[in-house]
């Protein structure tokens, strides 16, 4: 559905009443008695699950999986599948500056890409009442999967040029397959760029940032956002850099204090956040989560440009429980 | 200046090549392997250690001073072991099973042998008894356990029980870490130590060897 995304934030920002933007798409396994490897392997499961979830919750956006094993599986990284857990990436496949040189770009489409990209053209089908961000991974966190995190790291230090031939060749692809997402008719993408958040501030610019810019220039237009979301925890450090990548709105996680970023936020910018995943919608209460969320929404919501959220991804086993919970503290906030 | 704080400057800095060459050169001078050690090597991963929890450096710098330190060490393994110079104790860490994240536990590992303790290394998706088994080969002392992910952060309780079904529970203080744990977490299992950052889980390791 084509919307215009430029009112849409507009309206986000200036409505009093906000509806939450959690990062809800795994725990759908619970509603449809299936499992992540089930979920990760069908289109249509998929597109299904995030309609459920629209009936199911009250959000102001459809997200899908976040699943930031899909691309670097379609650069030929080996993934551990499990019946419970988000996939995860094994080993590394770029070792050295010749690796980097002829690392194969993928087409869109290959490996699970095919299988997310057509799921986004039947949820847009299926889902009509609000817009629908499909996840694609950061290039320096798609990086860090290929030549493994720390070494990642490292060489940025002693082997910069290895990391830029990995960037360049991984933004090519990102830039693609973004372009594909916004060609099935999705309304944005929510590009996760976590690694890049435990970067120092001289090296987030030269290895994450410009890159970021590179897929956003290509893509972000008025019917097609880029939400950026990093949650390392060094985000308020790196704030001027990640702002500088100019996505139209930002997503933060649990490590940071929500409200001391909120300072760091341009007025017409967005920034969601950050309800702790793991320790309030997968292993709290539903009277932590309330006392959480309440908590966030009390310090944060004097900004108009913030939306409650969760930190990060929510973990395909969260309680239900505490999903509902946190919806229903955030309606109890607005009923003060 | 002197050649110690050259290698300790050098070392917080990640210069690999210059910190190889300036301990060769303080072991050609003469000076103790101890206190080249202590007083060049750890003093600047201490220095690094103690600046990352006060978010003055980042994850990127201690990775590449932790190498710079390691290329040190390993120059002067055999003069510290003819010279009689002892670890201050033995750590053995690992991802708990059915757990494959490593970054956690790579930098509570390179935070721990910079205040001088041994650490034995399991790597990722260790089982129980593996954690047992290291123990009891190393003598350990200290057992710490990571984890990333929600539904495997149980496996540390199965670290605890194996420990105690091997009779071992004892003689080690358990050390618990990872985005998901928390005190509540780490009181729940019986674990004895649950440190918030890396630099913290130093020094309660630090803090079992006295």
């Amino acid at each position: 559905m084509k919307t215009d995304m430029n009112r849409w934030l507009k309206d986000l920002r200036e409505n009093s009443v906000k509806k939450a933007l959690p990062i809800l798409s795994f725990p759908v396994i619970q509603l449809m008695n299936v499992t992540v490897k089930e979920l990760i392997s069908d289109s249509d499961m998929q597109a299904n699950g995030m309609k459920l979830m629209s009936e199911r919750i009250d959000s102001a956006a459809a997200v899908s999986l976040m699943d930031l094993s899909v691309e670097a599986e379609a650069f030929g990284s080996k993934i551990c599948v499990s019946e419970n857990e988000v996939p995860t990436v094994i080993g590394r496949i770029v070792e050295s500056l010749e690796d980097a040189e002829n690392l194969k770009i993928p087409a869109v489409g290959d490996a699970r890409t095919g299988i997310y990209l057509d799921s986004m053209a039947k949820a847009v089908k299926l889902i009509h009442d609000r817009p629908i961000f499909a996840g694609i991974i950061g290039p320096y966190s798609l990086t860090g999967r290929l030549m493994d995190v720390s070494e990642a790291m490292i060489k940025c230090y002693e082997e910069p040029e290895i990391v830029h031939k990995t960037l360049a060749a991984v933004t090519e692809f990102l830039i693609e397959y973004a372009r594909k997402y916004k060609e099935v008719g999705v309304n944005g993408i929510i590009i996760a760029e976590p690694t890049a958040g435990i970067l120092s501030p001289d090296l987030i610019q030269e290895f994450s940032t410009d890159y970021v810019k590179k897929i956003i220039e290509a893509v972000q237009d008025e019917s097609f956002i880029v939400i950026y979301h990093n949650c390392g925890n060094n985000t308020i450090q790196l704030i001027d850099s990640i702002l500088d990548t100019n996505a139209s709105a930002f997503h933060f996680g649990n490590a940071i204090d929500m409200a001391e970023m909120m300072k760091h936020i341009p007025v017409n910018k967005i920034a969601m956040g950050n309800v702790d995943p793991a320790g309030q919608f997968r292993n709290g209460t539903p009277e932590s989560i309330r006392e959480q969320t309440l908590k966030i929404m009390n310090s944060c919501s004097k900004y108009p440009n913030f939306v409650i959220s969760s930190g990060c991804d929510i973990p395909p086993l969260a309680k239900w429980d505490n999903i509902d919970s946190f919806f229903k503290a955030i309606k109890e906030f607005y009923q003060q | 200046m002197n050649i110690l704080d050259d290698i300790s400057e050098f070392l917080q800095q990640g210069k690999v090549p210059k910190v190889k060459e300036l301990v060769q050169q303080a072991l050609d001078e003469g000076i103790e392997p101890k206190a080249i050690l202590e007083e060049g090597l750890l003093k600047g991963m201490g220095i690094i250690g103690g600046k990352f929890k006060n978010n003055e450096v980042f994850i990127p710098q201690v990775l590449i001073a932790a190498r710079a330190m390691n290329a040190g060490v390993e120059i002067m393994k055999p003069v510290l072991i003819s010279s009689g110079v002892k670890s201050k104790g033995v750590a053995v860490i690992g991802t708990v099973k059915g757990d494959l994240h490593d970054i956690g536990k790579n930098l509570v590992k390179l935070m721990i042998e910079s205040k001088g303790i041994t650490v034995i290394d399991l790597g990722i998706d260790v089982p129980p008894e593996r954690f047992v088994e290291a123990t009891i080969e190393n003598n350990a002392s200290i057992v710490c356990c990571s984890s990333l992910l929600t539904n495997n952060m149980m496996e540390m309780a199965n670290v605890i029980k194996a420990l105690e079904d091997n009779g071992i529970r004892e003689k080690v203080k358990v050390m618990v870490g990872g985005a998901p744990v928390t005190q509540e977490f780490c009181d729940k299992i019986g674990a004895d130590c649950y440190t918030v950052d890396a630099s913290s889980a130093a020094e309660a390791a630090l803090s079992f060897c006295a």
